[in-house]
């Protein structure tokens, strides 16, 4: 991470047309990477637990808290991706926030997400894991829509640097600056991942032993 | 340096900290929930002696 930060503060040059505001890029694009690979984590584990909850409990306990984690560390790189959007936003297009397709779409993400931990957090009997995995599925819908916004419509965010139209990509003098921050930002987002995996399947735990208890005591009694 | 390329760094250094203030929040925060869980663990064990 330090590494990365030397190269993106010092190493990588400024933009041609944007100057020094376009370093931002090297934590605003990997927060976006990393988002969508978690809601993709989510996703397939959302229907994981959809298949696998009758018959295979224990597995579909895992499938369940690999969901969370991926929705929940996906939030937390979202939430970066949209607060530091809006600040190069603010100096590069004179304004903090549009209601643009690729803005728009990415806040609806957020919003979706977010109502799943919310759901999550708030809901309770046996039928929230489930409900919980349904919404997980609908919502990593929209991230396909988020990626391709800014091809399918007009608007004001840049036009993709990767993949995009014909000439676009980028110096290899950026782009090196640009993978070491790729790297860093999936590396510290998998260790976080993996972190939020063992406290909800430690939670898991404790919740079948308090089970398991309350039951004991029942039965003596 | 011009005025407007101080605005261009304070702008890139404000993007910087919202980033690693959230990101060690959230660190935090599992590091709190985790504790909080390891002692409810204990006293489930004490409860059961």
């Amino acid at each position: 991470m330090i590494w990365g930060f030397y190269q993106a503060m010092y190493v990588a040059p400024n933009d041609a047309n944007q100057g020094e505001i376009s370093r931002i890029l090297y934590y605003h694009v990997p927060s976006w990477a990393v988002t969508f690979t978690f809601f993709a984590v989510s996703f397939i584990s959302s229907i994981g637990f959809l298949a696998s909850r009758r018959g295979h409990a224990e597995r579909a306990q895992m499938f369940d808290a690999w969901a969370l984690a991926g929705a929940e560390v996906g939030v937390v790189f979202c939430t970066v991706g949209l607060t530091t959007g809006p600040i190069w936003a603010r100096r590069a297009w004179g304004i903090w926030w549009t209601w643009d397709p690729r803005l728009t779409t990415t806040l609806v993400l957020w919003l979706i997400y977010v109502s799943y931990l919310l759901l999550r957090r708030f809901a309770a009997g046996p039928q929230m894991q489930t409900l919980a995995a349904v919404l997980g599925i609908f919502g990593a819908l929209d991230v396909p829509i988020v990626y391709m916004s800014n091809r399918w419509w007009r608007t004001m965010h840049p036009a993709p640097v990767f993949g995009g139209a014909p000439g676009s990509g980028m110096a290899p003098s950026m782009l090196h600056p640009f993978l070491w921050n790729l790297l860093a930002w999936f590396a510290w987002g998998i260790m976080i991942l993996f972190i939020r995996y063992s406290v909800e399947r430690h939670r898991q735990n404790i919740a079948a032993q308090e089970a398991d208890a309350a039951l004991h005591e029942t039965s003596s009694i | 340096m011009n005025q407007s390329a101080i605005v261009d760094h304070e702008f890139v250094i404000a993007a910087y900290i919202v980033t690693w203030v959230i990101q060690l929040s959230y660190l935090a925060w599992l590091g709190l929930k985790w504790r909080a869980q390891k002692r409810g663990a204990a006293r489930l064990k004490g409860g059961r002696r």
